[in-house]
């Protein structure tokens, strides 16, 4: 490779431009005007080197194309139509690489430039926490409903039982089947009953109370979800524009489909789910198990 | 062939979901219930405990609910347990994979009492007339 670097230079862009020129010059192109000086090659800024480079490539390619077009003109020093085929083979794969190396300087410099990336990048360690608050709330919010639910069940089986004891005991009352000692009994245990009544209702209503305020939780997530949201858009718009500028159609992947995918969102339009539990069970009837 | 006494696995990995799973059992008449976080845990609990109903969710880490289906119908000795699965995997080909893999039944998230009481029955029910 070329051996005169100018140690003072402080901008090695020199060093990339001969590298690119050893590798354009490769195939027979002619004249010196093949190989272009680059038109921005200021020792300042830090994309120099890629400005330079960009450029070297994208000016090669018209250079190229707007002196020799498919046929090889008169006084040109080509040497036959294999020579011509594979400088515009050259042609294509430098102009495929200067259109992606223009995007991918631009798309860097428009990320650098309002800082969107930086800002998602500086973000994510909050939506972690975010999304950490999240699962704490909703499962305290379930914690809290299980535990009521779990103290008002027997409260209310306790009444629903006293509650038939008493009934069949008065409907032998009705059917003259108790004598009157029995019968004071009976008023003494229904007495008894109605206190307990209250007491247990009482108890219970304070666990519907407890239900109910275990749903806070719906607002305060609700923000944090609305903001995290907001984040992933922002994030997948910026990260789609990158990928859709540098990756070439026939290397995009084909979508993924695997077998975890969690609880469908928007089954609307989509013939590939069901949505309730009688697709199921006619899905299975119809394939016969 | 429903027997009070049967005793359930019941294989999630979010503790609420098995307490739910838990209690509309207990409400259904079967408090032997036994829980498992993942298809692992589940797979060590089915060697130690004489089960008789496995009730499982499909994603789940470390094993998911398909994989330890696999396994129990793998087991000779496990194989004939009953397999409900309870899982918000709504996909159909989640469910013909699933039901080509042997599970006995397949209810989607969210769910009613009614439906898994329902499937119970069902369940009983085939596994009576064997």
């Amino acid at each position: 490779m070329t051996k005169k670097l100018k140690s003072d230079d402080g901008n090695d862009s020199d060093e990339l431009q001969a590298l690119f020129d050893s590798i354009a010059s490769a195939p027979s192109r002619p004249g010196p005007q093949s190989i272009p000086k680059p038109s921005v090659n200021d020792a300042g800024g830090d994309d120099s080197e890629l400005q330079a480079l960009f450029d070297a490539v994208a000016s090669e390619f018209e250079v190229g194309r707007g002196e020799a077009p498919i046929e090889p003109g008169p006084g040109s020093d080509r040497g036959g139509g294999a020579d011509a085929d594979a400088g515009r083979r050259a042609d294509l794969v430098f102009n495929r690489i200067g259109v992606m190396t223009r995007q991918v300087h631009d798309t860097l410099g428009a990320l650098g430039a309002d800082g969107t990336l930086h800002e998602a990048v500086k973000a994510m360690p909050d939506v972690r926490q975010r999304l950490d608050y999240i699962t704490q709330m909703t499962e305290q919010a379930a914690s809290r409903v299980l535990n009521a639910t779990d103290i008002a069940k027997p409260l209310q089986d306790a009444v629903a039982g006293d509650a038939a004891t008493l009934e069949r005991k008065w409907e032998r009352l009705y059917a003259n089947e108790l004598s009157v000692e029995e019968f004071k009994a009976l008023a003494d245990e229904t007495r008894g009953f109605i206190g307990r009544v209250g007491r247990s209702s009482k108890a219970t209503r304070d666990q519907l109370l407890e239900i109910m305020m275990a749903q806070d939780f719906q607002d305060l997530t609700g923000q944090v979800i609305k903001r995290v949201v907001e984040l992933a858009q922002m994030l997948e718009s910026e990260l789609l524009g990158v990928l859709l500028e540098v990756t070439p159609p026939e290397k995009r992947l084909p979508k993924r489909a695997g077998l975890m995918n969690g609880p469908v969102i928007n089954a609307r339009g989509r013939d590939d789910v069901v949505t309730s539990q009688e697709q199921v069970d006619d899905l299975l009837d119809s394939l016969g198990f | 062939m429903s027997d009070p006494k049967m005793k359930f696995l019941v294989v999630d990995d979010f503790s609420t979901m098995r307490r739910i799973v838990r209690n509309l059992l207990k409400e259904l008449g079967f408090s032997n219930v036994d829980e498992a976080e993942d298809g692992v845990v589940a797979l060590q609990k089915l060697e130690a405990g004489d089960f008789d109903f496995v009730v499982t969710d499909w994603n789940m880490p470390n094993m998911d609910g398909l994989t330890l289906l696999q396994r129990i119908r793998q087991s000779p000795s496990h194989k004939h347990l009953p397999v409900l699965m309870i899982t918000a995997e709504a996909k159909k080909e989640n469910i013909i994979a699933a039901a080509q893999a042997g599970a006995s039944g397949y209810i989607v998230k969210p769910f009613t009492a009614a439906t898994l009481s329902e499937k119970l029955d069902k369940i009983f029910e085939k596994m009576g007339k064997k």
